[in-house]
Protein backbone atom coordinates (compact mmCIF):
# COMPACT_ATOMS: atom_id res chain seq x y z
CA UNK A 1 0.00 0.00 0.00
CA UNK A 2 1.04 3.79 -1.18
CA UNK A 3 1.25 6.20 1.90
CA UNK A 4 1.75 9.93 1.02
CA UNK A 5 2.93 11.90 4.32
CA UNK A 6 3.98 15.38 3.82
CA UNK A 7 4.81 15.10 -0.05
CA UNK A 8 7.34 11.88 1.18
CA UNK A 9 5.50 8.75 -0.53
CA UNK A 10 6.29 5.33 1.23
CA UNK A 11 5.56 1.87 0.40
CA UNK A 12 3.80 0.25 3.51
CA UNK A 13 3.90 -3.73 3.87
CA UNK A 14 0.53 -4.12 5.00
CA UNK A 15 0.41 -7.82 5.88
CA UNK A 16 3.32 -7.63 8.27
CA UNK A 17 1.38 -4.18 9.34
CA UNK A 18 -1.91 -6.00 10.10
CA UNK A 19 -0.80 -9.03 11.21
CA UNK A 20 1.01 -7.71 13.74
CA UNK A 21 -1.39 -5.17 15.18
CA UNK A 22 -3.62 -7.45 15.25
CA UNK A 23 -1.65 -9.67 17.52
CA UNK A 24 -0.52 -6.79 19.47
CA UNK A 25 -4.31 -6.13 19.63
CA UNK A 26 -4.93 -9.35 21.24
CA UNK A 27 -2.60 -9.36 24.19
CA UNK A 28 -3.07 -5.43 24.93
CA UNK A 29 -6.66 -5.45 25.00
CA UNK A 30 -6.16 -8.84 26.88
CA UNK A 31 -3.98 -7.39 29.74
CA UNK A 32 -5.72 -4.03 29.56
CA UNK A 33 -2.97 -1.67 28.40
CA UNK A 34 -2.52 0.44 25.29
CA UNK A 35 0.10 -1.47 23.22
CA UNK A 36 2.06 2.19 21.95
CA UNK A 37 5.42 0.80 22.99
CA UNK A 38 5.07 -2.48 20.87
CA UNK A 39 3.26 -0.35 18.31
CA UNK A 40 5.80 1.90 17.50
CA UNK A 41 8.50 -0.50 16.85
CA UNK A 42 6.53 -2.46 14.78
CA UNK A 43 6.19 0.51 12.63
CA UNK A 44 9.39 1.43 12.56
CA UNK A 45 11.32 -1.50 12.84
CA UNK A 46 9.47 -4.25 10.53
CA UNK A 47 8.11 -1.38 8.56
CA UNK A 48 10.85 0.91 8.37
CA UNK A 49 8.55 3.86 8.89
CA UNK A 50 9.87 6.76 9.71
CA UNK A 51 9.45 8.00 13.16
CA UNK A 52 7.36 11.80 12.07
CA UNK A 53 5.02 9.13 10.34
CA UNK A 54 4.84 6.42 13.07
CA UNK A 55 3.73 8.83 16.12
CA UNK A 56 0.30 9.91 14.98
CA UNK A 57 -0.53 7.07 13.17
CA UNK A 58 0.07 4.26 15.62
CA UNK A 59 -1.75 6.52 17.91
CA UNK A 60 -4.62 5.99 15.96
CA UNK A 61 -4.21 2.37 14.77
CA UNK A 62 -4.09 2.08 18.81
CA UNK A 63 -7.47 3.86 19.56
CA UNK A 64 -9.50 1.30 17.21
CA UNK A 65 -8.22 -1.65 19.68
CA UNK A 66 -8.78 0.69 23.18
CA UNK A 67 -12.07 1.74 21.80
CA UNK A 68 -13.05 -1.89 21.03
CA UNK A 69 -11.73 -3.70 24.12
CA UNK A 70 -13.22 -0.85 26.24
CA UNK A 71 -16.67 -1.36 24.96
CA UNK A 72 -16.01 -5.36 25.57
CA UNK A 73 -15.16 -5.25 28.50
CA UNK A 74 -17.52 -3.37 29.49
CA UNK A 75 -19.74 -6.09 27.74
CA UNK A 76 -18.30 -8.61 29.93
CA UNK A 77 -18.79 -7.13 32.86
CA UNK A 78 -14.66 -5.92 33.45
CA UNK A 79 -15.45 -2.96 34.43
CA UNK A 80 -16.18 -0.88 37.59
CA UNK A 81 -17.60 2.46 37.53
CA UNK A 82 -16.43 3.62 40.70
CA UNK A 83 -13.11 1.90 40.62
CA UNK A 84 -12.78 4.22 37.21
CA UNK A 85 -13.90 7.21 38.98
CA UNK A 86 -10.53 6.90 41.30
CA UNK A 87 -8.16 5.95 38.35
CA UNK A 88 -9.57 8.75 35.61
CA UNK A 89 -8.98 12.37 37.06
CA UNK A 90 -6.06 10.66 38.68
CA UNK A 91 -4.56 9.86 34.97
CA UNK A 92 -5.56 13.17 33.62
CA UNK A 93 -4.09 14.59 36.36
CA UNK A 94 -0.87 12.49 35.10
CA UNK A 95 -0.94 13.48 31.83
CA UNK A 96 -0.95 17.33 32.69
CA UNK A 97 1.40 17.43 35.27
CA UNK A 98 3.85 14.70 33.24
CA UNK A 99 4.89 16.84 30.01
CA UNK A 100 6.18 19.50 32.41
CA UNK A 101 8.22 17.58 34.30
CA UNK A 102 9.42 15.64 30.90
CA UNK A 103 11.08 19.23 29.64
CA UNK A 104 13.72 18.55 33.06
CA UNK A 105 14.86 15.08 33.24
CA UNK A 106 16.98 13.06 30.71
CA UNK A 107 14.69 10.83 28.69
CA UNK A 108 17.82 8.46 29.14
CA UNK A 109 17.97 8.03 32.67
CA UNK A 110 13.88 7.94 32.47
CA UNK A 111 14.37 4.74 30.57
CA UNK A 112 17.12 3.34 31.93
CA UNK A 113 14.81 3.48 35.50
CA UNK A 114 11.85 2.27 33.56
CA UNK A 115 14.04 -0.63 32.13
CA UNK A 116 15.33 -1.98 35.84
CA UNK A 117 11.55 -1.31 37.07
CA UNK A 118 9.66 -3.64 34.81
CA UNK A 119 12.24 -5.85 35.33
CA UNK A 120 11.48 -6.04 38.70
CA UNK A 121 7.84 -6.28 38.37
CA UNK A 122 8.18 -9.01 35.51
CA UNK A 123 10.17 -11.14 38.07
CA UNK A 124 7.58 -10.23 40.77
CA UNK A 125 4.21 -11.46 38.63
CA UNK A 126 6.75 -14.75 37.75
CA UNK A 127 7.23 -15.51 41.14
CA UNK A 128 10.40 -15.14 41.29
CA UNK A 129 10.92 -13.33 44.58
CA UNK B 1 -71.96 -7.27 30.33
CA UNK B 2 -68.61 -6.03 31.18
CA UNK B 3 -69.03 -5.59 34.60
CA UNK B 4 -70.85 -9.01 35.19
CA UNK B 5 -67.76 -11.09 33.89
CA UNK B 6 -65.89 -9.09 36.37
CA UNK B 7 -67.89 -9.38 39.50
CA UNK B 8 -67.66 -13.03 37.96
CA UNK B 9 -63.83 -12.86 38.32
CA UNK B 10 -63.47 -11.05 41.52
CA UNK B 11 -66.15 -13.82 43.02
CA UNK B 12 -64.60 -16.96 41.81
CA UNK B 13 -60.95 -15.48 43.28
CA UNK B 14 -62.48 -14.80 46.59
CA UNK B 15 -63.69 -18.55 46.79
CA UNK B 16 -60.34 -19.61 45.83
CA UNK B 17 -58.55 -17.98 48.12
CA UNK B 18 -61.06 -18.43 51.32
CA UNK B 19 -60.86 -22.12 50.15
CA UNK B 20 -57.45 -22.78 49.53
CA UNK B 21 -56.38 -21.23 52.80
CA UNK B 22 -57.45 -23.60 55.21
CA UNK B 23 -55.82 -26.07 52.92
CA UNK B 24 -52.65 -24.26 52.37
CA UNK B 25 -52.66 -24.23 56.44
CA UNK B 26 -53.67 -27.96 56.50
CA UNK B 27 -50.63 -29.03 54.21
CA UNK B 28 -48.12 -27.14 56.42
CA UNK B 29 -49.76 -29.27 59.58
CA UNK B 30 -49.17 -32.10 58.25
CA UNK B 31 -45.54 -31.67 56.96
CA UNK B 32 -44.70 -30.04 60.49
CA UNK B 33 -46.08 -33.07 62.30
CA UNK B 34 -44.11 -35.31 59.78
CA UNK B 35 -40.80 -33.19 60.76
CA UNK B 36 -41.35 -33.07 64.09
CA UNK B 37 -40.04 -36.92 64.95
CA UNK B 38 -36.55 -35.53 63.40
CA UNK B 39 -36.80 -32.43 65.55
CA UNK B 40 -36.58 -34.76 68.73
CA UNK B 41 -33.56 -36.96 67.49
CA UNK B 42 -31.30 -33.75 67.45
CA UNK B 43 -32.51 -30.54 68.40
CA UNK B 44 -31.25 -27.91 65.72
CA UNK B 45 -28.41 -25.47 66.92
CA UNK B 46 -28.93 -22.27 68.51
CA UNK B 47 -26.60 -19.45 67.87
CA UNK B 48 -26.16 -15.55 69.09
CA UNK B 49 -23.82 -12.84 68.39
CA UNK B 50 -22.47 -10.50 69.91
CA UNK B 51 -23.38 -7.35 68.37
CA UNK B 52 -25.52 -6.71 65.16
CA UNK B 53 -22.53 -3.92 63.27
CA UNK B 54 -18.98 -3.75 62.32
CA UNK B 55 -17.39 -1.12 60.50
CA UNK B 56 -15.25 -2.52 57.74
CA UNK B 57 -14.36 -6.16 59.01
CA UNK B 58 -13.76 -6.74 63.12
CA UNK B 59 -14.58 -9.11 65.18
CA UNK B 60 -17.99 -11.16 66.27
CA UNK B 61 -18.41 -13.27 69.50
CA UNK B 62 -20.68 -16.26 68.14
CA UNK B 63 -22.41 -19.06 70.78
CA UNK B 64 -24.51 -21.41 71.02
CA UNK B 65 -25.67 -24.57 71.25
CA UNK B 66 -25.44 -28.08 69.16
CA UNK B 67 -27.00 -31.13 69.76
CA UNK B 68 -24.39 -32.87 71.93
CA UNK B 69 -21.83 -35.37 70.53
CA UNK B 70 -22.76 -33.64 67.00
CA UNK B 71 -20.14 -31.49 64.90
CA UNK B 72 -20.56 -27.77 64.51
CA UNK B 73 -19.76 -25.26 61.41
CA UNK B 74 -20.62 -21.80 60.59
CA UNK B 75 -21.82 -20.97 57.51
CA UNK B 76 -21.41 -16.79 57.09
CA UNK B 77 -22.14 -15.12 53.64
CA UNK B 78 -22.86 -11.51 52.22
CA UNK B 79 -26.38 -11.69 51.64
CA UNK B 80 -26.81 -8.33 49.76
CA UNK B 81 -23.88 -8.32 47.26
CA UNK B 82 -23.36 -11.00 45.15
CA UNK B 83 -19.91 -11.73 42.33
CA UNK B 84 -19.72 -12.62 39.21
CA UNK B 85 -17.33 -15.89 38.97
CA UNK B 86 -16.20 -17.99 35.97
CA UNK B 87 -14.19 -20.76 35.41
CA UNK B 88 -12.86 -22.35 32.03
CA UNK B 89 -12.89 -26.39 32.78
CA UNK B 90 -10.03 -27.29 30.16
CA UNK B 91 -8.65 -30.14 32.38
CA UNK B 92 -8.42 -33.67 30.86
CA UNK B 93 -11.09 -35.85 31.86
CA UNK B 94 -9.97 -38.64 33.59
CA UNK B 95 -12.39 -40.87 32.85
CA UNK B 96 -13.06 -40.33 29.01
CA UNK B 97 -9.79 -38.65 28.39
CA UNK B 98 -10.94 -35.91 26.57
CA UNK B 99 -10.60 -32.34 26.91
CA UNK B 100 -14.14 -30.93 27.84
CA UNK B 101 -13.18 -26.51 27.16
CA UNK B 102 -15.92 -25.68 28.69
CA UNK B 103 -16.62 -22.32 30.60
CA UNK B 104 -19.05 -22.00 33.77
CA UNK B 105 -20.07 -18.34 34.70
CA UNK B 106 -22.36 -17.57 37.65
CA UNK B 107 -23.43 -13.83 38.92
CA UNK B 108 -24.74 -15.10 42.05
CA UNK B 109 -21.57 -15.72 43.90
CA UNK B 110 -21.44 -14.09 47.49
CA UNK B 111 -19.38 -11.38 47.37
CA UNK B 112 -18.09 -12.76 51.23
CA UNK B 113 -18.10 -16.74 51.63
CA UNK B 114 -16.65 -18.80 54.36
CA UNK B 115 -17.40 -21.83 56.65
CA UNK B 116 -15.71 -21.98 60.38
CA UNK B 117 -15.26 -25.26 61.79
CA UNK B 118 -14.09 -26.75 65.18
CA UNK B 119 -10.88 -25.83 66.03
CA UNK B 120 -9.49 -29.38 66.21
CA UNK B 121 -9.93 -29.57 62.41
CA UNK B 122 -6.68 -27.01 62.05
CA UNK B 123 -4.12 -29.85 60.72
CA UNK B 124 -6.86 -30.77 57.95
CA UNK B 125 -6.63 -27.06 56.85
CA UNK B 126 -2.71 -26.69 57.11
CA UNK B 127 -2.64 -29.66 54.92
CA UNK B 128 -4.60 -28.42 52.10
CA UNK B 129 -2.64 -24.98 52.41
CA UNK B 130 0.92 -26.80 52.05
CA UNK B 131 -0.94 -27.65 48.46
CA UNK B 132 -0.73 -24.46 46.80
CA UNK B 133 -2.29 -23.62 44.32
CA UNK B 134 -3.66 -27.00 44.09
CA UNK B 135 -6.15 -27.39 46.74
CA UNK B 136 -9.48 -28.98 45.89
CA UNK B 137 -12.11 -26.84 47.68
CA UNK B 138 -14.61 -30.14 47.15
CA UNK B 139 -12.10 -32.33 48.46
CA UNK B 140 -11.39 -30.32 51.45
CA UNK B 141 -15.03 -29.91 52.51
CA UNK B 142 -15.71 -33.66 52.79
CA UNK B 143 -12.45 -34.26 55.10
CA UNK B 144 -13.60 -31.75 57.06
CA UNK B 145 -17.26 -33.07 57.35
CA UNK B 146 -18.27 -29.55 56.29
CA UNK B 147 -20.30 -29.97 53.01
CA UNK B 148 -23.57 -30.09 55.08
CA UNK B 149 -22.62 -26.76 56.11
CA UNK B 150 -22.16 -25.48 52.24
CA UNK B 151 -26.11 -24.07 51.16
CA UNK B 152 -25.63 -21.03 49.89
CA UNK B 153 -23.50 -21.04 46.99
CA UNK B 154 -24.54 -24.49 45.90
CA UNK B 155 -28.18 -23.24 44.58
CA UNK B 156 -26.58 -20.13 42.51
CA UNK B 157 -27.51 -20.02 39.03
CA UNK B 158 -24.53 -21.19 36.68
CA UNK B 159 -24.08 -21.19 33.08
CA UNK B 160 -22.59 -23.42 31.00
CA UNK B 161 -21.06 -22.89 27.66
CA UNK B 162 -18.97 -25.16 24.93
CA UNK B 163 -16.30 -23.31 23.92
CA UNK B 164 -14.92 -24.19 20.41
CA UNK B 165 -11.48 -23.04 18.89
CA UNK B 166 -14.40 -21.29 16.07
CA UNK B 167 -16.37 -19.21 19.20
CA UNK B 168 -13.29 -18.30 20.65
CA UNK B 169 -11.74 -16.88 17.36
CA UNK B 170 -15.07 -15.07 16.62
CA UNK B 171 -15.00 -13.71 20.31
CA UNK B 172 -18.10 -15.29 21.72
CA UNK B 173 -18.21 -17.72 24.90
CA UNK B 174 -20.01 -20.57 22.87
CA UNK B 175 -23.35 -22.14 22.72
CA UNK B 176 -24.75 -21.84 26.29
CA UNK B 177 -25.28 -25.48 27.71
CA UNK B 178 -28.54 -27.13 29.39
CA UNK B 179 -28.64 -26.29 32.87
CA UNK B 180 -27.59 -28.70 35.61
CA UNK B 181 -29.05 -30.83 37.80
CA UNK B 182 -28.92 -29.89 41.75
CA UNK B 183 -25.92 -32.44 42.12
CA UNK B 184 -23.94 -31.39 39.59
CA UNK B 185 -24.49 -27.55 40.09
CA UNK B 186 -23.30 -27.72 43.79
CA UNK B 187 -20.15 -29.45 42.25
CA UNK B 188 -19.34 -26.91 39.91
CA UNK B 189 -20.44 -23.83 42.33
CA UNK B 190 -17.35 -25.17 44.95
CA UNK B 191 -15.03 -25.00 41.77
CA UNK B 192 -16.57 -21.31 41.49
CA UNK B 193 -15.68 -20.75 44.74
CA UNK B 194 -11.87 -21.50 45.02
CA UNK B 195 -11.90 -19.20 41.52
CA UNK B 196 -13.64 -16.46 43.32
CA UNK B 197 -11.57 -16.78 46.55
CA UNK B 198 -8.62 -18.19 45.71
CA UNK B 199 -6.76 -19.27 48.92
CA UNK B 200 -8.04 -21.37 51.83
CA UNK B 201 -8.07 -18.91 54.40
CA UNK B 202 -10.15 -16.95 52.55
CA UNK B 203 -13.06 -20.12 52.53
CA UNK B 204 -12.56 -21.82 55.37
CA UNK B 205 -10.79 -21.37 59.35
CA UNK B 206 -10.82 -23.51 62.35
CA UNK B 207 -12.23 -21.23 64.42
CA UNK B 208 -15.20 -22.51 66.68
CA UNK B 209 -14.08 -24.03 70.39
CA UNK B 210 -16.75 -26.98 70.64
CA UNK B 211 -17.58 -28.40 74.21
CA UNK B 212 -18.29 -32.26 74.79
CA UNK B 213 -22.37 -31.15 75.84
CA UNK B 214 -22.20 -29.25 72.68
CA UNK B 215 -22.21 -25.66 73.74
CA UNK B 216 -19.96 -23.35 71.39
CA UNK B 217 -18.18 -20.16 71.24
CA UNK B 218 -16.38 -19.07 68.32
CA UNK B 219 -14.67 -15.26 67.77
CA UNK B 220 -15.12 -15.21 63.85
CA UNK B 221 -12.87 -12.59 62.06
CA UNK B 222 -14.49 -10.53 59.08
CA UNK B 223 -11.72 -9.22 57.09
CA UNK B 224 -11.58 -5.25 55.95
CA UNK B 225 -12.07 -4.60 52.70
CA UNK B 226 -15.52 -6.42 52.08
CA UNK B 227 -18.87 -5.95 50.79
CA UNK B 228 -21.11 -3.80 52.99
CA UNK B 229 -24.89 -4.75 53.98
CA UNK B 230 -26.22 -7.35 55.38
CA UNK B 231 -24.18 -10.85 56.41
CA UNK B 232 -25.89 -14.08 57.34
CA UNK B 233 -24.85 -16.56 60.08
CA UNK B 234 -25.80 -19.86 60.11
CA UNK B 235 -24.97 -22.74 62.34
CA UNK B 236 -25.04 -25.95 60.80
CA UNK B 237 -25.16 -30.03 62.81
CA UNK B 238 -25.88 -32.04 59.72
CA UNK B 239 -28.37 -32.37 56.87
CA UNK B 240 -31.86 -30.31 58.44
CA UNK B 241 -30.05 -29.18 61.27
CA UNK B 242 -29.77 -25.83 60.82
CA UNK B 243 -30.40 -22.46 63.11
CA UNK B 244 -32.19 -20.09 62.27
CA UNK B 245 -29.68 -17.22 60.33
CA UNK B 246 -28.47 -14.84 62.76
CA UNK B 247 -28.01 -11.29 60.79
CA UNK B 248 -25.29 -8.40 60.99
CA UNK B 249 -24.22 -5.98 58.96
CA UNK B 250 -20.98 -4.47 57.60
CA UNK B 251 -20.44 -0.53 57.52
CA UNK B 252 -18.01 1.14 54.89
CA UNK B 253 -17.14 4.55 55.01
CA UNK B 254 -15.66 7.49 53.06
CA UNK B 255 -12.76 7.48 51.53
CA UNK B 256 -13.66 3.62 51.41
CA UNK B 257 -16.07 2.42 48.58
CA UNK B 258 -17.44 -0.61 47.62
CA UNK B 259 -16.78 -1.71 44.03
CA UNK B 260 -19.73 -3.76 42.96
CA UNK B 261 -18.21 -5.25 40.04
CA UNK B 262 -14.96 -6.06 42.12
CA UNK B 263 -17.04 -7.68 45.04
CA UNK B 264 -14.70 -6.02 47.20
CA UNK B 265 -14.44 -2.61 49.27
CA UNK B 266 -11.40 -0.33 48.54
CA UNK B 267 -10.09 2.56 50.30
CA UNK B 268 -9.80 4.33 46.67
CA UNK B 269 -7.11 7.20 47.57
CA UNK B 270 -4.76 4.74 46.96
CA UNK B 271 -5.29 3.93 43.44
CA UNK B 272 -5.85 7.29 43.02
CA UNK B 273 -2.11 8.62 44.19
CA UNK B 274 -0.83 5.21 42.11
CA UNK B 275 -2.42 6.60 38.99
CA UNK B 276 -1.11 9.77 39.33
CA UNK B 277 2.27 8.12 39.86
CA UNK B 278 2.06 5.97 37.24
CA UNK B 279 0.96 8.46 34.68
CA UNK B 280 3.31 11.32 35.26
CA UNK B 281 5.90 8.23 34.54
CA UNK B 282 3.61 6.99 31.37
CA UNK B 283 4.78 10.05 29.79
CA UNK B 284 8.04 10.52 30.72
CA UNK B 285 8.96 7.03 29.34
CA UNK B 286 6.57 7.59 26.45
CA UNK B 287 4.72 4.92 27.25
CA UNK B 288 0.88 4.09 28.03
CA UNK B 289 0.79 3.63 32.07
CA UNK B 290 -1.33 0.46 31.74
CA UNK B 291 2.14 -1.64 31.13
CA UNK B 292 2.85 -0.41 34.72
CA UNK B 293 -0.68 0.18 36.08
CA UNK B 294 -1.99 -3.55 35.89
CA UNK B 295 0.75 -5.57 37.29
CA UNK B 296 1.13 -2.91 40.03
CA UNK B 297 -3.26 -2.91 41.11
CA UNK B 298 -2.65 -6.86 41.10
CA UNK B 299 0.44 -7.16 42.98
CA UNK B 300 -0.50 -4.59 45.24
CA UNK B 301 -4.53 -5.20 45.97
CA UNK B 302 -4.69 -8.68 45.76
CA UNK B 303 -8.42 -8.76 46.76
CA UNK B 304 -8.71 -6.86 42.73
CA UNK B 305 -9.91 -9.59 39.81
CA UNK B 306 -7.76 -9.36 37.33
CA UNK B 307 -10.50 -9.29 34.77
CA UNK B 308 -11.48 -6.04 36.83
CA UNK B 309 -8.08 -4.67 36.91
CA UNK B 310 -7.51 -5.06 32.63
CA UNK B 311 -11.32 -4.26 31.92
CA UNK B 312 -10.85 -0.55 34.07
CA UNK B 313 -7.50 0.51 33.38
CA UNK B 314 -8.51 -0.08 29.45
CA UNK B 315 -11.14 2.99 29.47
CA UNK B 316 -8.47 4.88 31.58
CA UNK B 317 -6.13 5.18 28.55
CA UNK B 318 -8.66 5.68 26.53
CA UNK B 319 -8.84 9.56 27.15
CA UNK B 320 -5.26 10.30 27.01
CA UNK B 321 -5.07 8.52 23.76
CA UNK B 322 -8.14 10.62 21.68
CA UNK B 323 -6.32 13.94 23.37
CA UNK B 324 -3.07 12.97 21.39
CA UNK B 325 -4.94 11.91 18.79
CA UNK B 326 -6.73 15.50 18.40
CA UNK B 327 -3.76 17.23 19.08
CA UNK B 328 -1.93 15.80 16.14
CA UNK B 329 -5.05 16.04 14.11
CA UNK B 330 -5.19 19.26 14.44
CA UNK B 331 -1.78 20.03 12.66
CA UNK B 332 -2.54 17.13 10.08
CA UNK B 333 0.10 15.01 11.06
CA UNK B 334 -1.55 11.92 11.21
CA UNK B 335 -1.76 9.76 8.42
CA UNK B 336 -5.18 8.43 8.48
CA UNK B 337 -4.78 5.90 5.71
CA UNK B 338 -2.02 4.54 7.36
CA UNK B 339 -3.71 4.44 11.23
CA UNK B 340 -7.32 3.12 10.41
CA UNK B 341 -5.67 0.09 8.14
CA UNK B 342 -3.46 -1.31 10.85
CA UNK B 343 -6.02 -0.06 12.76
CA UNK B 344 -8.97 -2.14 11.96
CA UNK B 345 -6.27 -5.50 12.39
CA UNK B 346 -6.83 -3.98 15.63
CA UNK B 347 -10.01 -3.84 16.08
CA UNK B 348 -10.69 -7.12 15.35
CA UNK B 349 -7.76 -8.25 18.34
CA UNK B 350 -9.35 -6.13 20.64
CA UNK B 351 -12.76 -7.88 19.90
CA UNK B 352 -11.22 -10.90 21.06
CA UNK B 353 -8.77 -10.23 23.90
CA UNK B 354 -11.09 -9.21 26.73
CA UNK B 355 -13.37 -12.73 26.47
CA UNK B 356 -9.61 -14.37 26.84
CA UNK B 357 -8.95 -12.22 29.43
CA UNK B 358 -11.92 -14.11 31.51
CA UNK B 359 -10.97 -17.96 30.11
CA UNK B 360 -7.41 -17.31 32.12
CA UNK B 361 -6.76 -17.94 35.78
CA UNK B 362 -4.99 -15.52 37.66
CA UNK B 363 -1.77 -17.07 37.58
CA UNK B 364 -1.42 -17.57 33.95
CA UNK B 365 -2.56 -14.16 33.81
CA UNK B 366 0.55 -13.37 35.75
CA UNK B 367 2.69 -15.64 33.91
CA UNK B 368 2.12 -14.18 30.57
CA UNK B 369 2.02 -10.54 31.85
CA UNK B 370 5.77 -11.42 33.52
CA UNK B 371 7.22 -12.32 30.25
CA UNK B 372 5.07 -9.34 28.14
CA UNK B 373 6.87 -6.72 31.02
CA UNK B 374 10.59 -8.56 30.12
CA UNK B 375 10.06 -8.19 26.25
CA UNK B 376 9.23 -4.40 27.41
CA UNK B 377 11.73 -4.05 29.76
CA UNK B 378 14.28 -5.37 26.27
CA UNK B 379 12.57 -2.75 24.07
CA UNK B 380 13.05 -0.18 26.75
CA UNK B 381 17.01 -0.86 27.13
CA UNK B 382 17.30 -1.14 23.36
CA UNK B 383 16.49 2.62 23.31
CA UNK B 384 19.47 3.16 25.69
CA UNK B 385 21.84 1.30 23.39
CA UNK B 386 24.28 4.11 21.90
CA UNK B 387 23.15 3.30 18.43
CA UNK B 388 19.77 3.82 19.13
CA UNK B 389 20.12 7.22 20.60
CA UNK B 390 22.19 8.67 17.65
CA UNK B 391 19.23 6.90 14.68
CA UNK B 392 16.72 8.54 17.61
CA UNK B 393 18.33 11.94 17.09
CA UNK B 394 18.45 11.99 13.35
CA UNK B 395 14.73 10.75 13.56
CA UNK B 396 13.92 13.35 16.04
CA UNK B 397 15.17 15.84 14.74
CA UNK B 398 13.28 15.02 11.44
CA UNK B 399 10.16 14.61 13.22
CA UNK B 400 10.61 18.12 14.93
CA UNK B 401 11.58 19.80 11.38
CA UNK B 402 8.35 18.29 9.67
CA UNK B 403 5.84 19.09 12.98
CA UNK B 404 7.32 22.54 12.53
CA UNK B 405 6.22 22.45 8.99
CA UNK B 406 2.36 21.25 9.70
CA UNK B 407 2.36 23.82 12.76
CA UNK B 408 3.04 26.47 10.35
CA UNK B 409 0.79 25.38 7.51
CA UNK B 410 -2.16 24.63 10.51
CA UNK B 411 -1.74 28.20 11.44
CA UNK B 412 -1.83 29.67 8.20
CA UNK B 413 -4.61 27.66 7.24
CA UNK B 414 -6.58 29.70 10.29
Amino acid sequence: MKVDFWGQEFQVNMWVGCIGGFLIAIMSSMFGFGGGPFMVPLMTVALRLPMYIVVGSSLLAIFFNTTVSTMRHYQFGNFDLVFFLAMFPAALLGGYIGPQIAKRVSPLVVKRVACAGLLLLALNLLGVY
Amino acid sequence: MKKIVFSLMVLSFITLFTVSAPLNALAEETNATGAAPAATEAAAPTITIDKTTLNNGGTIKVSGKAPAGMPIYLEVWAADHTVKSNLFDSKKDKETGKIPYIFYITEEMPAYYKIFVPKELQPKIDAAKKEGNKWSYSALLKDLGADVAYNVPAVAKIDRYQATLMASVIGSRGTLLDPMDAKENKKRSMQLVKSRFRSVGNVVSADVNLSADGSYTADIKIRDGLSPGNYKIVAVSGKDLKSEPAVFENKIGFPTFYLSNAGTSMNLIYPFLLTLVVAIFGVLMGAGGGFIMNPLLITLFPALPHTIVAGTVTPTVLFSQGSGIFNYSKINFISWKLGAGIGCAMLLGGFIGPKLTEMITLDQFKFAFGWILIVLAALMFWQTTPGYIANNKKEQSILNQFKKRAQESAKAKS
